[in-house]
């Protein structure tokens, strides 16, 4: 975790000082998203942002929000079904970028003669399998090695809504309250909400819930967590809010 | 339109050469309802016929030759300007360099460079399908791991394919990348069948490799 000292904004370009490159005797220095080693020792950012370092795992990246999202492999990742081509659906990431392939069969207990049947804008809930800037982005909705769906699949019923690419990445995190500030979720459910979410690292939340009142609550929720930049406090200010208002 | 070897005339592409029964077809010309007409623009030439042999003689015996059929001499149609040299076109069973272009889950496709020894004035597009990569394990193939855009290819032409593009197959030892640049921007060296090498980085990187000479 970045402590205070090791919080650094930088913008793309700057040299990084010597003393703020971790060291570690055993393991080797490892890059994150943001950074570019220029042989023999320079590391250079390419984004501009903040530079976080944890010098346990002697590991550095950069920390930053916005822009447009480039899909990675084994991101999880919800998308838009644009058209069904031969054997194949074309899935829209993200506004104006190329359609990723999904391929029919790659959903849990798919065969030829049983596909799924996904109509034009329908979402679904995927794993990215195969991501470089030289061709479209493959995924699949199965997980590989067992062959489970594992909760990934279309998802019906609902409403997706668009998140910044960072509030996206931090609801993802494992610790989300501790690491990423973000606890909204958390708290509308302790609030007696139900509803059940699916996060998606391409800037997409899709929210499920038998009411829609409830869908349209934890919408406003994440959009005013994004956009106001809440931290913890003012998230829980602003749950008791508006489950005040709906009530 | 055949002249003597002297003079030399220009056609253009579909005009009338001669019937087919007085000449022979060559380069550059195609045969339609029996007679011979252009297919490029160009100068025609005709080339003489082997002269039949005489009868032969012998001291004691006068025999006819067997009946050999007549040889009619050859016209061929050359673009003028160019030499001979450069008209190569990529047949079936030749050895092509070529850049690869773009890459998709299911084929490469490529620029024709060079074919055989001779540098192509036009570039053509071959089209390496992922069935013709290699020539074992033909379904796990994964077109990322055999190819990037950019790389030189030796291949080999398959077919002469349609419109637009040849087919063209690496699936042989001595087929494949023979110069990669890595995501850093170097010249790699070629480790095994498979990797090739950034000497400056140290990161290798997926190919299929052609097996040097």
């Amino acid at each position: 975790m970045a402590t205070e000292t090791e919080r650094l904004y930088v913008l793309p370009g700057d040299a990084i000082d010597e003393p703020l490159v971790p060291r570690h005797k055993k393991q080797p220095l490892r890059l994150g998203p943001g950074l570019r080693h220029i042989p023999p020792s320079a590391i250079v950012p390419t984004v501009a942002g903040q530079l976080v370092v944890e010098p346990r795992k002697n590991s550095m990246w950069m920390e930053y929000n916005g822009g447009r999202y480039v899909p990675a492999q084994n991101d999880l990742v919800i998308g838009q079904v644009q058209r069904s081509a031969a054997e194949l659906y074309l899935v829209n990431l993200a506004a104006h970028t190329a359609s990723a392939t999904l391929p029919q069969l790659a959903f849990e207990g798919a065969t030829k003669k049983t596909r799924p049947q996904l109509a034009q804008g329908a979402l679904v809930y995927a794993r990215v399998v195969l991501a470089n800037r030289h061709m479209d982005a493959e995924l699949e909705c199965v997980s590989a090695a067992t062959g489970k769906a594992e909760g990934l699949g279309p998802l019906t019923g609902g409403m997706a809504f668009d998140v910044s690419l960072g509030l996206a990445r931090r609801l993802l995190m494992a610790r989300s309250r501790d690491e990423g500030g973000v606890e909204v979720l958390e708290l509308l459910g302790a609030e007696g909400l139900a509803f059940e979410t699916a996060v998606g690292r391409n800037g997409r939340v899709w929210v499920g819930s038998d009411s829609p009142k409830t869908i349209v609550l934890v919408g406003r929720a994440l959009r005013e967590t994004d956009e106001g930049r809440l931290d913890v406090e003012q998230q829980r200010k602003l749950v008791k809010r508006l489950v005040r208002e709906m009530r | 339109m055949a002249t003597s070897s002297g003079t030399t005339s220009v056609a253009i592409p579909g005009q009338l050469l001669g019937p087919a029964s007085k000449f022979q077809p060559g380069p550059g010309t195609h045969i339609h309802n029996a007679n011979l007409y252009s297919s490029l623009l160009g100068v025609v030439h005709a080339s003489q016929p082997a002269k039949p042999p005489g009868p032969a003689k012998r001291l004691t015996k006068i025999t006819v030759p067997t009946q050999t059929p007549a040889e009619l001499p050859t016209l061929s149609v050359s673009r003028t300007g160019v030499s001979e040299k450069r008209e190569v076109l990529p047949e079936v069973g030749n050895t092509v360099l070529c850049r690869v272009t773009r890459i998709t889950p299911r084929q490469a496709v490529v620029a024709i460079l060079i074919c055989g020894d001779t540098v192509l004035e036009a570039e053509w597009q071959g089209l390496i399908r992922v069935q013709d990569v290699r020539a074992t394990e033909k379904d796990k193939v994964k077109i990322y791991e055999s190819f990037r855009p950019g790389d030189i290819v030796r291949a080999e032409v398959i077919s002469l394919g349609d419109q637009a593009n040849f087919y063209l197959s690496t699936a042989r030892n001595e087929l494949g990348v023979i110069l990669a640049t890595s995501e850093a921007g170097n010249n790699m060296y070629p480790v095994n069948w498979k990797e090739y090498m950034d000497p400056e980085t140290g990161l290798s990187e997926l190919r299929k490799v052609a097996k040097p000479y």
